[in-house]
């Protein structure tokens, strides 16, 4: 029953006058209120700061320490009060339990001297008001993983029972830090990394001619010779992964994880070619192949912190970036479409369908200038400059909101945890694990749509190429 | 009796007002604001010194009651909704809905659909320091549903009824189905003396001044409080 309607018995007991003249036999004598006095007001003293209330209203929770006698023995004689030597902030929560029936948490207060104080009152935090319950608990939970965190990092620097051959390899992969022989294969493998990216990078640089014939690229030039260092590149890399999966305790769950998908992506573009280089028509998909040796690059970010913090925040921020990609594409088919009804009259038009007219939008959408094609009747290009520059301007302004509150706010909160999580304990294997599947897949989606955007670039330059 | 002032607004100014609302886009927030303005209407009851006068309870009896009744209906008014639902606390094995609407008819002598202290501390001391022929007026009033001074077998069906739902279905021994029918038939017989078919206010209060049992329970009020 309710602490306040408690109040109400007499009300409820005057109402069996209802009852009595239909009832077959006498009604039986009401219980006789045992130790019936008047009620008196009584002084709480916290730390000196006086609480007066009525004694029932105390004594509505005879369960806990307030309204059972145990309060009693905190009874100052000589001043006749009651003196606890507590906290009076969190008191005056407390006694407001007792009035109203509701106990509420206090935002400023922190939550194991809250907890200290409900537990000496007798109270049990799980009647804490729907109104303030949500906070409470979240507070409990980021204080409980702190506390985890603190506890597993002075754990970590005390002496580690002596471990297996597979243990020791594991930990000195995640941690470099551990012996000398970790630290070496770390600097190898981030050496061979950056040679395998500068190398990507050189193949292509237009390198000097061959008398009689047009100048060709580094790649082509001294073809044996970066072969073999793409080879040595890649016997490094696959090394490496299996040593890992030998090392790593969950197999499966290591393959899952977001690195060793990295890395295989990294060397399978060598084995196709190495067993496709015959086939003359599979070569021009064999090119398109070699461009996913830019996945490489992602391996830095074993190295890297930052990398690994960017690759948090996006997670922690995928719901809003999930959200910019819908609007834009939303606005991209809006205008598209405006676009291509606009200059639908003339025939020189470029936007032949409203898909051809999504290049145009995107490109100036993200402001990066429409000079690439040119709308051909005026209606069209006024319309058009107007749409697309509001669409600009909204896209700009939209994307940098998002990015500074949505992203300050989650990456802020979720970053800061995160930063002082990789930096308490970077030999943590779930570190290595947690990035599910799900934010995998929708990072690949941003690089593909990278790609996407490149080849489009490309074709581009090939069509205008082709007009001139 | 006095009533704290009610702020209201016409209706071309609320349509005003939704419009604006509805344009700047800011529906929900003002519009929780504009129910909790209109139900803040409290009332106050007379000075302690009336409630004296007017019923046989003490100052200190008065106080007690007031900041129990204070306590669960803030705006000092009671409507039937607040009244089930406290009555209902106190019953919470049964379906006492009913028979709370009937006490709340009871109590809203007035009939204007709430009952304010002055109703409640006025039925209290009826039923707790009145004689006994005030209570079983008290009774009497209850049980005649549309106030027309005369019991017919039809109100104390529904009378029946609802006690017997407050009961719940846990009883021992268990309740039959044609027990509140009897029920009536027996209290039909035992008061209704011109065998009309209806109870009048001078058999209820004759047949009950018989009934030793009624008479003792009637006693039982004198401890309550």
């Amino acid at each position: 029953m309710a602490a306040g309607v408690a109040a109400w018995l007499p009300f409820a007991r005057a109402a069996a006058i209802g009852w009595m003249p239909v009832a077959n036999c006498p009604m039986p004598l009401a219980p006789a209120d045992k130790n019936k006095r008047q009620d008196e007001l009584i002084v709480l003293n916290v730390s000196g700061r006086r609480f007066q209330t009525w004694r029932t209203t105390l004594e509505r929770y005879p369960d806990t320490l307030l309204g059972s006698t145990e309060k009693e023995f905190f009874f100052n004689e000589d001043t006749k009060e009651y003196f606890f030597d507590r906290d009076p902030e969190v008191f005056r929560c407390v006694l407001n339990f007792y009035r109203t029936g509701k106990l509420h948490y206090p935002r400023y207060e922190c939550i194991s001297a809250y907890d200290d104080e409900l537990a000496f009152y007798g109270i049990l935090p799980e009647i804490i008001g729907d109104c303030c319950y949500e906070e409470y608990k979240d507070r409990k939970r980021e204080n409980a993983e702190r506390l985890m965190d603190d506890n597993d990092s002075e754990n970590n620097q005390e002496s580690m029972p002596s471990l297996s051959f597979r243990q020791t390899m594991w930990r000195a992969f995640e941690n470099p830090h551990t012996s000398t022989l970790a630290l070496v294969f770390y600097y190898v493998t981030g050496f061979f990394i950056a040679v395998s990216v500068i190398t990507n990078v050189v193949e292509t640089v237009p390198c000097g001619t061959v008398p009689g014939s047009k100048e060709l690229p580094c790649g082509e030039r001294y073809s044996v010779a970066f072969f073999c260092l793409d080879t040595a590149c890649v016997m490094i890399f696959t090394v490496e992964y299996l040593l890992r999966l030998f090392a790593a305790p969950s197999r499966y769950r290591f393959i899952r994880s977001v690195m060793s998908i990295i890395d295989v992506v990294a060397i399978m573009p060598y084995y196709i070619g190495l067993v496709m280089t015959n086939n003359e028509d599979v070569s021009g998909a064999f090119v398109t192949l070699r461009v996913f040796r830019v996945f490489r690059i992602f391996k830095f970010s074993r190295h890297s912190q930052g990398l690994r913090i960017l690759g948090y925040t996006l997670k922690s921020c995928a719901s809003e970036l999930g959200f910019l990609l819908f609007s834009l594409t939303m606005a991209i088919i809006i205008f598209a479409t405006v676009m291509f009804y606009a200059e639908k009259g003339s025939s020189a038009s470029k936007f032949t369908s409203i898909p051809a007219s999504f290049w145009y939008t995107i490109v100036t959408m993200t402001t990066l200038g429409h000079a690439f094609c040119v709308c051909v009747c005026g209606e069209g290009e006024v319309s058009g400059d107007a749409a697309c520059s509001y669409a600009s301007c909204a896209c700009k302004g939209c994307l940098e909101e998002k990015n500074s509150v949505a992203g300050r706010r989650k990456s802020v909160r979720s970053s800061a945890s995160v930063v002082r999580r990789v930096q308490i304990s970077i030999n943590r294997r779930h570190l290595e694990h947690s990035l599910g599947i799900l934010p995998a897949f929708l990072l690949c989606c941003v690089f593909a749509g990278c790609l996407l955007f490149c080849l489009t670039f490309l074709l581009c330059c090939h069509r205008c190429s082709r007009v001139q | 009796m006095n009533r704290c002032p009610r702020r209201f607004r016409s209706p071309l100014g609320q349509a005003a007002r939704s419009l604006y609302q509805l344009v700047t886009g800011s529906l929900s927030p003002d519009s929780v604001e504009d129910e909790f303005e209109l139900s803040t209407v409290c009332h106050r009851p007379e000075g302690l010194e009336q409630l004296q006068e007017q019923t046989k309870f003490t100052r200190k009896e008065l106080q007690v009651l007031y900041r129990g009744f204070k306590n669960e209906c803030p705006s000092g008014i009671v409507n039937e909704e607040n009244f089930k639902q406290i009555y209902s606390q106190f019953f919470p094995q049964g379906d006492s809905s009913t028979y709370a609407t009937f006490l709340f008819n009871a109590f809203d002598t007035n009939h204007d659909g709430s009952v304010s202290f002055e109703d409640f501390v006025a039925g209290l001391s009826v039923i707790l320091r009145g004689t006994t022929d005030d209570r079983l007026n008290w009774a009497f009033n209850l049980y005649d549903l549309n106030k027309d001074g005369c019991i017919t077998k039809e109100e104390m069906l529904d009378i029946m009824k609802s006690i017997y739902d407050m009961m719940g279905k846990y009883t021992y021994p268990a309740l039959r189905e044609e027990a509140p029918r009897e029920h009536v038939e027996s209290f039909f017989q035992k008061m209704d003396r011109n065998k009309d078919g209806v109870v009048t206010i001078e058999e209820f209060i004759e047949s009950c001044q018989k009934d030793e049992n009624i008479m003792r329970s009637m006693q039982l009020f004198d401890n309550v409080i």
